[in-house]
């Protein structure tokens, strides 16, 4: 389908015009410096290693439509005011912007992110972490539901064609 | 009359017109036309051809647009069927949407339905269990509602006729409360759902956990292969329409079937505003539908007419059937009609733990969910402070866990994860409900709907018998849950408004006396001998079970009554 597009569906952010986004939204309203800075979080969360990552696999394209088509008005709104919480608070703590820090700079940033994110005595900037949430699961799903992931790395089965009640777990183990 | 440009009479008049495609109408049309009579069938919905129109059936997750996930505004437009389960991504275009067509809650009821050739057939979570005397004559033990007029000796044979036709899978269990039919194989417990249910047999005297009986064909005989189904593939993907015909719907087994005979006429997108009633001759001569596309008017005539538009629909024709004769509803000398409406209890779950079985798990998925224990509170006297009882899911699980924590390579190897987790159990009840007169359905005195016929009123409630069984069902799982050594056991109930269960029946109740009851054993209305109702409205009484396989059983019997009948110069 239409997510499935690879890479070369997301052009650089210089080529669009008058900072418009280059993903279609209905909803959100973000520039194409905030377009890239989901782009490049969704990289960050998800990089390409030896396997694909979120871009070669349209996974940021996937988190847009998600957030703008799932999501109700109030997270949107979060969203938004997390994703310029998120860009400030990159700033302060790389000295410079999110989009223009290196791969490694990214990633030092959102490992602390992603740490207080899943620590549940942390209460500052809430809506920033509620857009890294909000990125993070739908980068997850996107790419735990992928055609990749899901013939690849695991093996879903539409038609799984048996239903064995007992199964020794050894044997899942080999199967 | 309407419409007398577009055909002749002659080509408007059948032998019998089955109003309703679903459960129940399909099995009207097949055996009408199994028998050569000219049947017409009147959908309200679209048609649902077998295959052809299941447009999701083969798609993988990540070929849904949200990859299975509903659009906010979907749902915000849709609270009433965003509660149903099955309503997503993959099956939306198989449930009525809320402004499709309207009707007004004087108390909280969701009403879910299906408009399309096979109705909810298509998605119907399959369960079948036969009623036994212990439910036939629960009114009349327990004194409520009116007596059946008919016994388990009225439709055994009628449910073994269906079944071998429908495909019901099943252990023959030699249960009194719950008759063996005509089973394929059964679908088995895991080794959980065994343990528990020996640990049932050897702990209480009344109790089995059993594996549950389903419509899915476990192993096909040259009767499903005739009707172009195969063998159940496991998917489990049952509300798309499953390309296999691997469970009873409608759409790939009584409608196909009744279509290749020749004799049936299948009308989509025809909405019935009523029933017409001769006052000269004393009985319905046909039925005035509304086209759904073009809002005209055109009228149908034949010898017997059959009400399976689902439960509250066949409610809500009748009450806009109105006549000299019957002001206040075809048949309604009783006043019953929209009254004693009932429904199922599936408020409380309960959900625990089991440390044990660490050897074993499972392989491929269950399309039957797993165990079900028949009623067992009531059945053989009366031994709690509340009325009749429940019947119980039960299903033992566990899975392949990941993990989403950390970032980057971190995450990826979290992702392909496949830590078996312990084993978790789940039920859920399924009670019974007391019809009374004051839980009922009526016609709306101002408001209509999109083809201008009025709207129902559904006011219909909990009550305390409902809240006494659901604390009784929480205390003996629980109880049996501990005694099984199953622990960190979390019950919980919901406060969901009745119709969540799609059980919703009655309104148009069966029973001996013409005076307190609407249908006659025979599932005509006493008062107009060539109109039948065998859908979920003619429910005197609810029981526990999954009551589809009751109604098909129902309505093969009623046609072949009518049959007869007819035969005989009577209508």
């Amino acid at each position: 389908m239409a997510l499935i597009l690879g890479s070369a569906a997301v052009l650089p952010s210089c080529l669009s015009d008058k900072g418009k986004p280059v993903v279609q939204l209905k909803h959100l309203k973000i520039d194409a410096d905030q377009e890239n800075l989901v782009n490049n979080l969704t990289e960050t969360i998800l990089p390409k290693t030896d396997t694909p990552g979120a871009m070669d696999l349209g996974i940021n394209l996937f988190v847009f439509k998600m957030i703008d088509d799932c999501y109700d008005k109030e997270h949107r709104a979060d969203f938004i005011t997390g994703l310029s919480d998120f860009a400030a608070e990159a700033k302060k703590q790389l000295g410079k912007s999110f989009n223009d820090s290196t791969a490694i700079e990214r990633t030092t940033f959102v490992s602390g992110i992603d740490k207080k994110s899943k620590d549940e005595k942390y209460k500052d900037n809430t809506k920033l972490i509620a857009f890294y949430k909000m990125v993070k699961d739908q980068t997850v799903f996107g790419y735990t539901t992928s055609e990749y992931f899901m013939t690849k790395q695991i093996v879903y089965e539409l038609v799984p064609g048996r239903y064995n009640a007992m199964f020794p777990v050894k044997s899942k183990a080999t199967a | 009359m309407a419409n007398l440009n577009i055909d002749s009479v002659k080509d408007r008049t059948f032998d019998a017109i089955v109003i309703g495609s679903g459960m129940s109408g399909g099995w009207a049309a097949k055996e009408f036309t199994d028998k050569g009579l000219k049947t017409l069938v009147l959908e309200r919905g679209r048609d649902v051809k077998h295959l052809k129109d299941y447009p999701t059936t083969n798609l993988y997750p990540w070929e849904f647009p949200h990859h299975g996930v509903l659009p906010d505004d979907v749902q915000k437009a849709n609270p009433i069927v965003n509660r149903c389960y099955a309503f997503g991504e993959d099956a939306a275009h198989f449930f009525v949407k809320d402004a499709e067509h309207p009707y007004v809650q004087e108390k909280p009821f969701d009403w879910i339905r299906g408009y399309q050739a096979g109705g909810k057939s298509l998605l119907w979570a399959r369960q079948t269990q036969r009623w036994s005397d212990f439910d036939f004559e629960g009114p009349a033990r327990d004194g409520f509602a009116v007596d059946w007029p008919i016994r388990y000796a009225d439709i055994a044979p009628w449910y073994s006729y269906v079944e071998k036709f429908a495909g019901i899978s099943g252990n023959r269990d030699g249960l009194a409360e719950l008759p063996d039919g005509e089973f394929l194989p059964a679908f088995p417990l895991n080794a959980v759902e065994t343990y528990f249910s020996n640990h049932v047999k050897k702990t209480y005297q009344n109790r089995h956990v059993i594996s549950a009986r389903c419509a899915h064909l476990s192993k096909p005989n040259q009767v499903h292969l005739d009707q172009g189904r195969g063998q159940c593939q496991e998917r489990t993907l049952c509300q798309r329409g499953c390309p296999f015909g691997g469970y009873f719907s409608a759409n790939s087994s009584t409608i196909p079937w009744a279509l290749k005979s020749g004799h049936c006429t299948l009308r989509p997108h025809s909405v019935v505003e009523s029933i017409i009633y001769d006052d000269k001759k004393g009985k319905a001569t046909g039925v005035r539908v509304i086209d759904a596309n073009t809002k005209e008017a055109i009228e149908y005539y034949a010898d017997v007419i059959f009400v399976n538009a689902a439960a509250l629909n066949s409610n809500l024709i009748l009450l806009n059937s109105t006549s000299s004769r019957f002001p206040n509803g075809l048949g309604n000398d009783s006043g019953t009609l929209g009254k004693y409406v009932a429904f199922h209890n599936y408020s409380a779950h309960i959900n625990a733990e089991y440390s044990g079985a660490k050897e074993w798990t499972t392989d491929g998925r269950n399309p039957a969910g797993g165990g079900y224990i028949p009623r067992f509170r009531n059945v053989y006297k009366q031994e709690t402070d509340f009325l009749r009882g429940y019947a119980c899911g039960f299903s033992a699980y566990r899975w392949e866990q990941n993990s989403s924590d950390g970032i980057g390579q971190d995450l990826k190897n979290n992702l392909v994860k496949k830590d078996l987790s312990s084993w978790h159990v789940g039920s859920h009840m399924m009670g019974e409900t007391i019809p009374k007169e004051t839980n009922f359905v009526a016609l709306d005195k101002s408001l209509k709907d999109p083809f201008g016929i009025p709207q129902l009123r559904i006011s219909v409630d909990y009550d305390d018998n409902d809240e006494k069984m659901k604390k009784d069902y929480v205390e003996q799982m629980t109880e049996m849950f501990t005694s099984a050594g199953f622990t960190n056991i979390q019950a919980s109930t919901d406060h969901r408004a009745p119709g969540l269960d799609i059980h919703e029946m009655g309104g148009v109740r069966m029973g001996n006396d013409p005076k307190t009851s609407m249908l006659d054993k025979w599932h005509r209305l006493h008062a107009c001998k060539n109109v039948y109702v065998t859908d979920g409205a003619s429910m005197t009484s609810t029981s526990c079970q999954n009551p589809s396989l009751t109604y098909m059983a129902f309505t093969a019997r009623a046609v072949d009554h009518a049959i007869g009948e007819m035969k005989k110069g009577n209508v």
